[in-house]
C-alpha cells in the first residue's frame, strides 16, 4: 500500500500539473487560424479532451492488464486494481464524450452524430458499464473476480477499434494523436498539448492511488470488525 | 467562448464529483475505523 507522503506527493503533482494545463490551453497555446471566432475558442476544447478520452483508454489498458494478472496469479489486488482503473474510465469516458459533443456543436454544426468513432466509444462506454452490472451481480467475490476478469479482457478489444476507427473508416473526426503530423496541430500548440496529456497523466496515478487507498480502507474496516465479532 | 466554458465545467465538475465522492467515503470509514479501534483496545484491555 502506497504510503501517506507519496499520496501527498502524487496529490500535489496532480494539483501543480492541473494548474499548468490550464495555463498551457488557455494562455500559453496560441489561437488557431482561418477559424471563426467561436470556432477558435471551442479549437481549445482539444486541450483537455484529448487528454481525457486518452486517460480513458490508459484506464481500461490497466484493467485489461490488471484482468491478465488475476486469472495468472488469482490475487484479490489485481481484481481491485481492474475495478478501481476502471471507475475512472468510466468517468473518463463520459468526460471526453461530453466535451466532444460541446466541441462538435460550433465545429460540425451538431451536438451528435453517429460517426464511427463516437459510435464506437459509445459502446465502449456501454461495455464498461455493463462491466460494473456483472460485477453486481455475483455476489461470490472469487467468483466475481474471475467472471469480471474474463469479461474486461473481451471488453478491451473495443478500445483499439476506438482508437483506429479513425484511421480504418471514414469519418469527419479529426486525427491528433499522428506524431508525424505535428499531433495535426500547428507549432506552438503541440507542446500545450503534450504538457496536457502528461498534466493528465499525471491526475490519472493520483486518483487511482486515492482510489486504492479508499479500497484498502474499507478492506481494512472488514478486517478490524471480524476481530471484534470473534 | 461559451462552449469552451460549457466543455471545462463539464469535465471539471466529473472530476470533482470523483473526488468529493471518494473523500466523503474515506472519510466516513476512518471515522468507523477510529471507532473500532477504540472498541478493540477498550476489549483488550479488560
Amino acid at each position: 500500500m502506497l504510503s501517506h507522503r507519496v499520496l501527498t506527493v502524487l496529490n500535489l503533482a496532480a494539483a501543480v500539473s492541473m494548474v499548468g494545463a490550464i495555463y498551457m490551453a488557455l494562455v500559453q497555446a496560441p489561437s488557431a487560424i482561418n477559424l471563426t471566432e467561436t470556432e477558435r475558442w471551442a479549437q481549445r476544447i482539444i486541450y483537455f479532451h484529448v487528454p481525457t478520452a486518452w486517460l480513458s483508454m490508459l484506464a481500461f489498458f490497466v484493467t485489461f492488464v490488471a484482468a491478465i494478472l488475476y486469472l495468472v496469479r488469482p490475487q484479490p489486488r489485481w481484481d481491485i486494481l481492474a475495478r478501481c482503473s476502471a471507475e475512472l474510465g468510466v468517468a473518463f469516458t463520459i468526460a471526453a464524450t461530453a466535451s466532444g459533443s460541446i466541441w462538435a456543436k460550433p465545429a460540425w454544426n451538431t451536438w451528435w452524430t453517429w460517426d464511427p468513432r463516437l459510435t464506437t466509444y459509445t459502446i465502449v462506454l456501454l461495455l464498461y458499464i455493463a462491466y460494473f452490472m456483472l460485477r453486481g451481480a455475483i455476489e461470490e467475490p472469487e467468483r466475481r473476480a474471475r467472471f469480471a476478469s474474463v469479461y474486461s479482457i473481451f471488453a478491451f478489444v473495443s478500445v483499439p477499434i476506438t482508437f483506429m476507427s479513425i484511421r480504418w473508416w471514414n469519418t469527419i473526426h479529426p486525427v491528433i494523436l499522428d506524431p508525424n503530423e505535428d499531433f495535426g496541430l500547428g507549432p506552438g500548440m503541440t507542446l500545450a498539448f503534450v504538457f496536457c496529456i502528461v498534466a493528465f497523466t499525471v491526475l490519472y496515478v493520483a486518483l487511482l492511488a486515492n482510489r486504492l487507498r479508499l479500497e484498502y480502507t474499507i478492506e481494512r474496516v472488514a478486517a478490524l470488525r471480524a476481530r471484534l465479532l470473534t | 467562448m461559451p462552449y469552451l466554458v460549457a466543455a471545462y465545467v463539464v469535465i471539471w465538475l466529473i472530476i470533482f464529483i470523483f473526488i468529493l465522492t471518494m473523500n466523503r467515503r474515506l472519510s466516513a470509514l476512518n471515522d468507523e475505523l477510529t471507532a473500532l479501534e477504540d472498541a478493540l483496545r477498550h476489549r483488550e484491555s479488560r
